[in-house]
């Protein structure tokens, strides 16, 4: 896979959406490839417990589906340098996460600098303050 | 719960192997019904795993802090890769306590971590994080 290359890219150049329906197997499969199990995302009843209508996805698998999304457009997890969010709100199992990102900025080194979040198919804004930069090719 | 004494406390997670197997069940597992994008590669945030993870569990178990894992957030999460990591590998991790602020019964604790790969010296990751404790209810 190869990079955008960085004179093709513009400012306000955008990532293609990436949508991915999350449900609570796949939460339950993250929890044990990541050795997360905290309750609050596998055990409802717990979940409840603490104040939350369920079970809650990882924040870390979200930002894992929004690396996802960025890398697809940079050609590879290899050209993703950074990625930072902010877990805003929760997603819950059978939620659909849709994924952006857009170009904010490009270096003299190639470096791409675009703003990213995530939204679910809710409404909600789950991840905000994203951001990420990503190497392009010459 | 955590307080301003314990800013700077450091916790240290060497000889984090990067098994091959865990990094292609952890990108399955954020790819779900998807195919996985690049399946002999380790998911850039998989760093939770080689890095946030093993500190972050020395943190929620040093009696000392005592946070209680019902009332805790994942509140924010930056990652840097400056080198790539590679099935196999076996990499270093550091974390420290870089800020501890309470607020409307919220305490607020950053934590600054890094991965290092003692075969290269490389970086491979820098991580901050935001992890926010509720007071039990």
């Amino acid at each position: 896979m190869t990079a955008p290359a960085a004179s093709e890219i513009a400012i306000g150049d955008s990532v293609t959406p990436l949508s991915r329906t999350v449900t609570q197997e796949q939460i339950n499969a993250y929890a044990d490839a990541s050795g997360d199990h905290n309750p609050i995302h596998v055990d409802p009843e717990f979940a409840r417990a603490v104040g939350l209508p369920g079970t809650i996805a990882h924040g870390m698998l979200e930002m894992g589906i929004l690396a996802d999304a960025i890398a697809s457009w940079a050609g590879g997890n290899a050209n993703l340098l950074s990625l930072s969010c902010r877990f805003s709100k929760p997603l819950l199992p059978g939620d659909t996460i849709i994924c952006t990102g857009t170009v904010v900025s490009v270096d003299d080194a190639g470096v791409a600098t675009l703003e990213v979040g995530a939204s679910s198919d809710r409404g909600d804004r789950v991840l905000t303050n994203g951001r990420a930069t990503v190497r392009l090719s010459r | 719960m955590p307080d301003q004494s314990h800013v700077g406390r450091r916790y240290l997670a060497p000889g984090q192997r990067i098994a091959p197997e865990s990094a292609r069940a952890t990108a399955q597992a954020i790819a779900g019904a998807d195919p996985i994008g690049e399946a002999d590669a380790v998911p850039p945030t998989f760093a939770a795993v080689y890095c946030l993870g093993p500190t972050l569990a020395q943190l929620l178990s040093d009696p000392e802090v005592g946070i209680d894992l019902a009332g805790l957030i994942h509140g924010e999460q930056s990652f840097e890769w400056p080198a790539p990591v590679h099935p196999g590998d076996v990499v270093d991790a550091t974390a420290e306590i870089t800020s501890i602020d309470t607020r409307r019964g919220m305490t607020f604790v950053r934590l600054a971590m890094e991965a290092t790969r003692p075969a290269d010296q490389a970086v491979v990751c820098r991580a901050t994080s935001l992890m926010i404790v509720r007071a039990p209810a």
